[in-house]
C-alpha cells in the first residue's frame, strides 16, 4: 500500500484558502487522523488525495509516483463520505460489486469477492437488502466492503462516524480501525472530534486554516502541543499570560497583577511575554492548602466519573477543572478555592503574534 | 477488448471530454441562442427598411401596436387569473390528503395533452358565438368578444403550468415554519400569508414566466379561435398578425419589426417581473388578527376549495375537451382526407422525433455541465441564456431563426423540413435542459464522486450512478419536448409556412371551413398526446415508488 505525500499544496476557492502550503506525509499502512475545526480544510485535503479536487500548486505522491495528473478512478483511493453514499438504487450485493462490475471481472471472481466481503463485514444475511433498509452501522460496513472490493489501497474517511448514534459510534471506532489495520491500508480519517482521533489514530495531524500545525502520536499531541491552539483543541486547557521571571528546574511566570505560576522549562528567555497552558484535567483545586491563586466556583457539572467545575478567577478569567466525582457535594457554587498544578504538566508558549483570543478561535 | 470498452476508454479521455463539452456549448450558442435573437441585428443592418416600410406606414403601425397591446394585455390577465386560482389548487394538491387526489392530479395536466389548435376550436364552440359556417349549436354562445375568448382560451393551456410551478415549490417548503407560527398564536391564514407565501417567490417567478411566455407565443389555437368566432375580423394578437404578414410577399421588415418588439418587450418585462417579485415584500406585513381568524375557519376555506375545483372543471377541463361533442353531433360535409392528414402526422412525428433525440444527446450534457458548475462563470452564464428561448415568443423565434438560416427565403421541401427541425429544436432544448438541471441539482454529487474513487470513469459514473437517479426527469424532458413540438404552430408558420405539420394542416382545414375534418384531426392528436402522457405518468410513478 502506498505512502502518501502532499508537498506544498495550495488550493483557493475564491478568497477562501482551503489549503495553504499543506504538507503531510502518511506512512504505508498508517492510520492517520486529520483533526481540525470546521472549515479548516480537512475535507479539501481528502479530496486532493482522492483526485476529486485539483491543487492550484504543489505536488501529491503515492509512493514515488506523482499523482497530480492521475484521474480519481485510477488512484485506488476510495472516499467514504459521512453519509456513506451507498447507491440507493442498488442492493447491498450490487453496491459491493460496483468496483468489480466496472472492471468487468468474471462472474466467478465476482462471486468470490462478494462472499469474502459479506463474510468480512458480517452481512451474509442481507445481500439483497437496499441501503435504506439497513441500520447505520450496517450501511457503514457495506460502504467499507464496497471500498475494499474495488481494490482500494488507500481509505479516505470523511467523518465516517458522525451520522451514527453515540453508543454505536464508540463501538465502531475499534472495528473500523482494526479492519483498516488488518488489511494494511493507508488510511486518512478526517474528524473534528478530538476524542475520536486520540483513540483511533497511529498519528494525529492537526490542521488549521489550510495548513498542518502539528503531527504526532496521540500522546505527543496531547502532552506536548505545538501551540496554544493545539493545547486547547486537543483536550481543553486553561491559560495564564505573563512574563518569565525565573528559569531553574521550573519556569516561573508572573502576570501584571503579581500572580505567579510554575511550568515546565521551555525555549524562552527571562523577560519574555509568554502563555502558560495546562489541561483542565491537570488543574487541581482545593479549599485548603497552597495554590498559585484563588478562584470562585461558578458551577459544578456532574459528568458521571468526573465533575466539571467552572471557576472565576479575578483579573485572570475563566478556569475549568476536572475532579473525581466523589467530591460531589463538597464543592458548592460560591466556594473560594486554591488553584494549582504541578510544574511538569504546564507548558510555556511564546505569546502568539495576534494575541491569545485570536489564537484560540475555533472558526 | 470489446468495442464497448474501447468506446468507454475513448470517451473517458480528457481530450475527448473537453472536445465534446466544447462542441455542446458551441452547438447551444450557434444553433439555439444566436438564431433565437438574431432578428435584433436587423435593427442595425436594415434600419432604413424598417423606417420606410413600417414606421412611415401609419396603418401598419396601428395594426402592430393594437396586436402587441392585445398580446401583452391578454398574457397579463391570464397570468393573474392563473395565479389567483392556481394557488389554492396547488395548496390542495400538496397539503391535503383525500380520496381521488391522484385523479385530480391527473386532471390538472389534461389540457396539456390537447394541441393548442384543438384547444382553440374546443374553446370557441364551448364559449363563443361561432361564424354561421360552423355546423354546431350545442355551445353556450356566451362570448362574442374576441379579447375575452382568447383570455379564456389561454387559461386552458397556461393554468397547468402555473399550478405545477407553484405546487413544486410548495412541496419543498418546510411546513415547520408555518406550524411554529401557529403555535406562537397566528391564525392559519395569517401564518400562511406572512410565513409561507414569502417563501414562494421562486415558484411564482417560474410560474409567471411560463404562463406569460406561453400566452405570448400561442399562435395555432388563437388563430383557429379567431377564424371561427363571429365578428372577430380585424382582431389580432402579435402571433396572428405575424401569420397574416407571413402570407404577404415582401413583408420582411414588418415581420422583423414585430418580432423585435416582441422579443425586447418580453425580455424586459419578464426580467422586471423577476426583480420586482424577488425584491418586493410580496404579502403585506400588517396583520388583522380577528378577520383573519374568522377567514381561517368554517365556511371561508371550504368556499375557497370548492371554487378552485369548480374553476378547474368548468373553466379548464370541460372547455378543453368540448371538441368531442362536435364530432358526435355534427357530420361531415366533405369526406375526410385521411392520406394527407396521415402524411402531415408523419411529418410532425419525424420533426418531434429528431428534435427529441438531439435534445437528449446535447441537452443532457449541457444540463450536467450547468448543474455541476455552480459558482463558475461560464456555467452560470449558460444557465441564464437557457431561459432566453423559453421567454421569446415562438413566432418571433421562428422569424428570427428563418432570417438567420435562410436569408434568401428558399422554399424547397427539404429546406423547409430542416428549418422546422431547427426552430423546434430551439424552443424545446431549454425544456430538456431545465428539467435535467433541476434534477441533477437535487442529487448529491457525493454519489458520483464516490463512484469515481471506486474506479468508475466519468461516463461509467454517469451511466451507473447518476442516470438511474435522474432518468425520470430526462424522460419527462423528452416527452415534454416531443409533445410541445407536436402541437407547435407559431414557430412552424414563421419559419416555413408551407411545412406540412399536423397543426398547420388543422389550421388550413379551418381556413377552408372544413370543420369536421379539423375536429377529427384534433381528436387523433389528442389521443396520441394522451397516450404519451399516460406512459410518462406510469414511468415516473414507478420511479417514485422504487425510490
Amino acid at each position: 500500500m502506498p505512502r502518501i505525500r502532499l508537498e506544498g499544496i495550495v488550493k483557493n476557492f475564491g478568497d477562501i484558502k482551503a489549503a495553504n502550503d499543506l504538507n503531510l506525509d502518511i506512512q504505508d499502512g498508517e492510520y492517520l487522523c486529520l483533526l481540525g475545526p470546521t472549515g479548516a480544510g480537512k475535507t479539501t485535503a481528502l479530496r486532493l488525495i482522492s483526485g476529486l479536487t485539483k491543487p492550484d500548486k504543489g505536488r501529491i505522491f503515492f509512493g514515488d509516483k506523482p499523482m497530480n495528473e492521475v484521474e480519481p478512478e485510477d488512484r485506488k483511493a476510495v472516499m467514504l463520505s459521512q453519509t456513506y453514499a451507498l447507491f440507493p438504487q442498488l442492493t447491498v450485493a450490487e453496491n459491493i460489486l460496483f468496483g468489480p462490475d466496472i472492471k468487468d471481472l468474471s462472474e466467478h471472481d465476482k462471486e468470490k469477492t462478494l462472499n469474502e466481503m459479506l463474510e468480512m463485514v458480517r452481512l451474509r444475511k442481507r445481500p439483497d437488502a437496499y441501503p435504506r433498509e439497513l441500520s447505520g452501522g450496517m450501511q457503514q460496513r457495506t460502504a467499507l466492503a464496497r471500498a475494499l472490493a474495488s481494490g482500494a489501497e488507500v481509505l479516505l474517511l470523511d467523518e465516517p462516524l458522525r451520522a451514527l448514534d453515540a453508543r454505536l459510534r464508540i463501538s465502531l471506532r475499534h472495528e473500523l480501525r482494526d479492519l483498516a489495520k488488518s488489511l494494511g491500508l493507508t488510511t486518512l480519517h478526517v474528524t473534528h472530534d478530538q476524542e475520536e482521533a486520540l483513540v483511533m489514530a497511529d498519528r494525529i495531524a492537526v490542521i488549521r486554516q489550510g495548513s498542518i500545525i502539528q503531527v504526532g502520536t496521540p500522546a505527543e499531541v496531547f502532552d506536548n502541543p505545538a501551540s496554544p491552539f493545539v493545547a486547547n483543541f486537543v483536550g481543553q486547557s486553561n491559560f495564564f499570560v505573563g512574563d518569565v521571571i525565573q528559569k531553574r528546574e521550573a519556569t516561573e511566570v508572573q502576570d501584571d497583577s503579581g500572580h505567579s505560576v510554575l511550568a515546565r522549562p521551555g525555549g524562552c528567555k527571562i523577560g519574555d511575554r509568554v502563555v502558560v497552558a495546562v489541561k483542565v484535567g491537570n488543574t487541581e483545586i482545593s479549599k485548603e492548602g497552597e495554590g498559585f491563586f484563588e478562584g470562585t466556583v461558578e458551577r459544578v457539572l456532574f459528568e458521571g466519573r468526573n465533575l466539571h467545575v467552572d471557576l472565576n478567577v479575578p483579573n485572570i478569567g475563566r478556569y475549568s477543572s476536572k475532579i473525581p466525582s466523589w467530591r460531589l457535594g463538597k464543592l458548592m457554587p460560591g466556594d473560594v478555592v486554591k488553584i494549582k498544578w504541578s510544574a511538569d504538566k504546564a507548558r510555556v508558549f511564546p505569546m502568539p503574534e495576534k494575541g491569545l483570543v485570536e489564537e484560540l478561535k475555533v472558526e | 477488448m470489446s468495442w464497448l470498452e474501447k468506446a468507454t476508454e475513448l470517451v473517458s479521455r480528457k481530450g475527448f471530454r473537453k472536445g465534446w463539452l466544447g462542441f455542446v456549448i458551441v452547438f447551444f450558442l450557434l444553433f439555439i441562442i444566436i438564431p433565437t435573437v438574431f432578428v435584433l441585428s436587423y435593427v442595425f443592418t436594415n434600419w432604413s427598411d424598417i423606417q420606410n416600410n413600417v414606421l412611415n406606414d401609419p396603418q401598419a403601425m396601428n395594426a402592430i401596436w393594437a396586436a402587441i397591446g392585445n398580446s401583452f394585455e391578454i398574457a397579463a390577465i391570464v397570468t393573474v387569473i392563473d395565479f389567483v386560482i392556481g394557488l389554492p389548487m396547488a395548496w390542495i394538491l400538496v397539503r391535503k390528503k383525500f380520496r381521488g387526489k391522484q385523479l385530480l392530479d391527473t386532471f390538472i395536466d389534461m389540457p396539456l395533452v390537447v394541441p393548442t389548435a384543438a384547444l382553440g376550436f374546443s374553446a370557441v364552440i364551448f364559449w363563443g358565438v361561432t361564424v354561421p359556417t360552423v355546423p354546431y349549436h350545442w355551445g353556450l354562445e356566451l362570448v362574442s368578444s374576441p379579447f375575452i375568448l382568447i383570455v379564456l382560451l389561454h387559461i386552458l393551456f397556461s393554468y397547468p403550468y402555473m399550478v405545477r410551478s407553484l405546487s413544486a415549490i410548495l412541496g419543498e417548503i418546510d411546513q415547520t415554519y408555518e406550524t411554529a407560527g401557529r403555535t406562537l398564536g397566528a391564525s392559519k391564514l395569517t401564518a400562511v400569508r406572512t410565513i409561507t407565501l414569502p417563501l414562494f417567490r421562486a415558484g411564482l417567478v417560474t410560474g409567471i414566466i411560463l404562463c406569460f411566455a406561453r400566452s405570448l407565443s400561442e399562435t395555432g389555437g388563437t388563430f383557429v379561435a379567431l377564424a371561427t368566432l363571429s365578428g372577430s375580423t380585424g382582431f389580432n394578437t402579435a402571433p396572428t398578425l405575424i401569420q397574416y404578414y407571413k402570407s404577404i410577399p415582401g413583408s420582411q421588415p414588418v415581420l422583423a419589426f414585430i418580432s423585435i418588439l416582441l422579443i425586447v418587450l418580453a425580455l424586459v418585462l419578464l426580467v422586471a417581473v423577476a426583480v420586482i417579485v424577488k425584491k418586493m415584500h410580496l404579502p403585506i406585513r400588517k396583520i388583522w388578527p380577528r378577520p383573519e381568524k374568522v377567514l381561517s375557519r368554517g365556511f371561508a376555506p371550504k368556499l375557497k376549495d370548492v371554487t378552485s375545483i369548480a374553476f378547474l372543471i368548468f373553466i379548464v377541463l370541460i372547455p378543453s375537451f368540448w371538441i368531442f361533442t362536435f364530432v358526435v353531433t355534427s357530420s361531415s360535409s366533405q369526406a375526410m382526407d385521411w392520406s394527407t392528414f396521415l402524411t402531415s402526422l408523419a411529418y410532425s412525428f419525424a420533426v418531434a422525433g429528431i428534435i427529441t433525440v438531439v435534445d437528449l444527446a446535447l441537452g443532457v450534457p449541457l444540463a450536467l455541465y450547468i448543474a455541476r458548475g455552480r459558482g463558475k462563470r461560464l456555467p452560470e452564464i449558460l444557465d441564464v441564456l437557457v431561459n432566453v428561448p423559453l421567454i421569446v415568443p415562438t413566432v418571433a423565434l421562428g422569424i428570427s431563426l428563418g432570417m438567420f438560416w435562410n436569408p434568401g427565403g428558399e422554399t424547397t421541401a427539404a429546406i423547409s423540413f430542416v428549418l422546422v427541425v431547427l426552430a423546434h429544436l430551439a424552443f424545446t432544448f431549454p425544456l430538456m435542459v431545465r428539467n435535467v438541471t433541476g434534477a441533477v441539482e437535487e442529487t448529491d454529487p457525493v454519489y458520483e464522486e464516490t463512484a469515481r474513487t471506486l474506479g468508475a470513469k466519468p461516463i461509467q459514473a454517469f451511466r451507473r450512478v447518476l442516470y438511474p437517479m435522474i432518468s425520470s426527469s430526462i424522460l419527462a424532458g423528452a416527452i415534454m419536448a416531443f409533445t410541445r413540438s407536436l402541437g407547435e404552430t407559431g414557430a412552424t408558420i414563421a419559419v416555413a409556412p408551407d411545412a406540412n405539420t399536423a397543426p398547420i394542416y388543422i389550421v388550413n382545414l379551418i381556413k377552408a371551413s372544413d370543420f369536421y375534418s379539423a375536429a377529427v384531426a384534433c381528436i387523433v392528436l389528442i389521443v396520441i398526446s394522451f397516450a404519451f402522457m399516460l406512459a410518462l405518468r406510469r414511468i415516473t410513478r414507478k420511479r417514485r415508488e422504487a425510490n
